[in-house]
């Protein structure tokens, strides 16, 4: 986690600690060493410092794409409209990927600040993927889907439920690679936005007993797997043949087999839409 | 320290896994699951951020099992807001109650601090005035929550960077009256006596003096950091300083035994040099 440079080593912070409310001024005693202010301004700084790097640790992507400070105006601005309740301070995340995407052009200085160092739609897209492996990472245990014989019989008109335990997203730069390569790095600089990619690139999470895999879909496999999420197998099944030229047509059955079989054994399903809905 | 009984208390033992009184424990951090697991050290217990293992996530879950496997646990809150205006949060003792038993916790600790008012929470642990008036209400809510537990509740006193006009009393005479009007227990953090002595210029050793060892549940030693204006700040991102042992020795010496704990929560190194730290509290308890 990064520690955004306290005074301790700078002497004085970026932000100057706010006026405090009078009657609390009145009710905190100075010592020879510092005043009422100066002694309050330390919990204003463990306030802050603790949801920024709670922030920066939850989405190590976003805050590095766009520059720790810059990533702290964004999370004061959220925290200023959605002041943390409750006795679990990870909540005070919630929410906070969706204001990011919707805030982005009415921060002040917004116009000059992002778009020239990175698109607006490449850091939408670096905060959804930091969110989709915070989603995988805390969401409950789920039974894998394993059809017994009976849903054999009527798998291919049903409709697979995404475990909460997984995500399924495309990228249009190479976004799950930057954060995998940085994913260690201690107070790290702003990272440059690689070059956007030839052609999106489809992954998959999933938790798995030893941690979250990371799966970078061949670009059928993505489709099939994004088709699975909209329509029944069979539909699904034949959206992607009808997409498919004639020479890959022909190998397609076999393909689409193995990674239907792959996504039900790393546990991408949790059900069928059917089942839940009866 | 032995079993503690008596009215209002809650006597230690009844868990099956009571841990001897003078247990040597670590604040479990997950940068050290790796080590632990290919080495499993010979330790007392862990000791666990309560709310860290309230959710129905799965990776700290199984976590826990694999650990509570082979260590005593001990829960340690920072989310009970004691001191708060609004009511305990039922929910909230729920959980804690919950994972008590889950992990059948012979001890539950939090702290003599407010963390929130008027539905928002600061996440931090934030002092009171020390008034007579307070000791009623913090010892009223004190053994409810223990009764609530089931099992010992042990109160810690904070690390503090202000003092409060208010305040009529010294902040070790309001600590020891609500444990002793509570029936609850101390969780006496000696770094935390270090800290706030140096912020508000009393005496340490005046502070300890006035500690009924008998009713420590256990000890929590961490580093600190300074601050500009010289404030000490309870960062928990060094290693215990000397000044911190001596107090500890002395404590040990007047008191103990007593279950001591190593917390270290930033700039996390490695399990082993952790461990030594524990090899310190032996050393210095002679």
């Amino acid at each position: 986690m990064l520690r955004t440079p306290l005074d301790r080593s700078s002497g004085t912070l970026r932000a100057t600690p706010v006026q405090y409310d009078r009657t609390l001024r009145g009710e905190t005693l100075p010592n020879a060493r510092a005043s009422a202010d100066e002694r309050l301004a330390v919990y204003n700084r463990q306030y802050w410092f603790r949801l920024f790097g709670l922030f920066q640790s939850a989405f190590p992507l976003s805050s590095r794409l766009i520059g720790h400070w810059e990533f702290n105006d964004y999370v004061a601005r959220f925290i200023g409209a959605n002041a943390p309740q409750g006795y679990l301070i990870d909540r005070a995340i919630d929410g906070f990927a969706l204001f990011f995407a919707r805030s982005w052009r009415s921060i002040p200085g917004g116009a000059r600040r992002p778009p020239h160092l990175v698109p607006r739609r490449a850091l939408i897209e670096a905060i959804r993927i930091d969110a989709a492996f915070r989603g995988v990472f805390y969401a409950p245990q789920v039974t894998p889907f394993r059809p017994d014989a009976a849903q054999a019989a009527t798998l291919l008109e049903s409709r697979l439920a995404l475990s909460p335990a997984a995500a399924i997203f495309s990228e249009h730069w190479p976004l799950v690679e930057l954060r995998e390569k940085h994913a260690n790095d201690e107070g790290a600089p702003r990272l440059a936005l690689p070059p956007a990619l030839a052609v999106p690139q489809r992954w998959a999470l999933v938790r798995r007993p030893g941690g979250t895999a990371q799966l970078k879909l061949d670009p059928r496999e993505g489709e099939l797997l994004w088709l699975l999420l909209r329509y029944p197998i069979a539909g699904a099944l034949g959206r992607l043949e009808a997409r498919c030229s004639g020479a890959e047509r022909e190998s397609l059955p076999e393909r689409a087999r193995f990674w239907l079989a792959r996504s039900v054994e790393l546990g991408f399903w949790s059900g069928l839409h059917s089942q839940e809905m009866s | 320290m032995s079993e503690i009984t008596g009215v209002n208390t809650i006597g230690l033992g009844s868990s099956e896994r009571a841990l001897p009184a003078d247990a040597l424990g670590l604040g479990l951090r997950i940068p050290h699951y790796a080590y632990l697991y290919e080495h499993w050290p010979e330790l007392d217990y862990f000791e666990i951020i309560s709310e860290n293992f309230f959710g129905h996530a799965e990776p700290p879950l199984r976590h826990l099992e694999r650990i509570r496997a082979r260590y005593p646990i001990v829960l340690h809150g920072v989310g009970l807001n004691l001191l708060g205006h609004e009511p305990l949060s039922e929910q909230y003792l729920d959980q804690v109650c919950r994972l008590a038993d889950h992990v059948d916790a012979p001890f539950v600790t939090d702290h003599l601090c407010w963390t929130g008012s008027q539905g928002m929470s600061h996440h931090d642990l934030l002092p009171v005035p020390y008034t007579p008036e307070l000791i009623e209400f913090a010892a009223e809510r004190a053994a409810y929550v223990q009764r609530r537990l089931g099992r010992p509740f042990g109160l810690e006193n904070l690390s503090s960077y202000v003092e409060l006009e208010q305040s009529t009393l010294t902040e070790w005479e309001f600590y020891s009256s609500v444990v002793r009007e509570s029936g609850c227990y101390y969780m006496l953090d000696i770094n935390n006596v270090y800290v706030s002595s140096q912020n508000h210029g009393f005496n340490p050793e005046q502070y300890l003096d006035a500690i009924d060892y008998d009713r420590v549940l256990q000890v929590h030693l961490a580093g600190h950091s300074r601050e500009v204006a010289h404030t000490i700040v309870d960062t928990h991102d060094e290693p215990v300083c000397d000044e911190v042992w001596r107090l500890y020795a002395r404590a040990w010496r007047t008191g103990g035994p007593f279950r001591t704990l190593i917390e270290w929560d930033d700039k996390i190194p490695p399990l082993p040099v952790v461990l030594k730290e524990l090899e310190r509290a032996r050393e210095v308890r002679g």
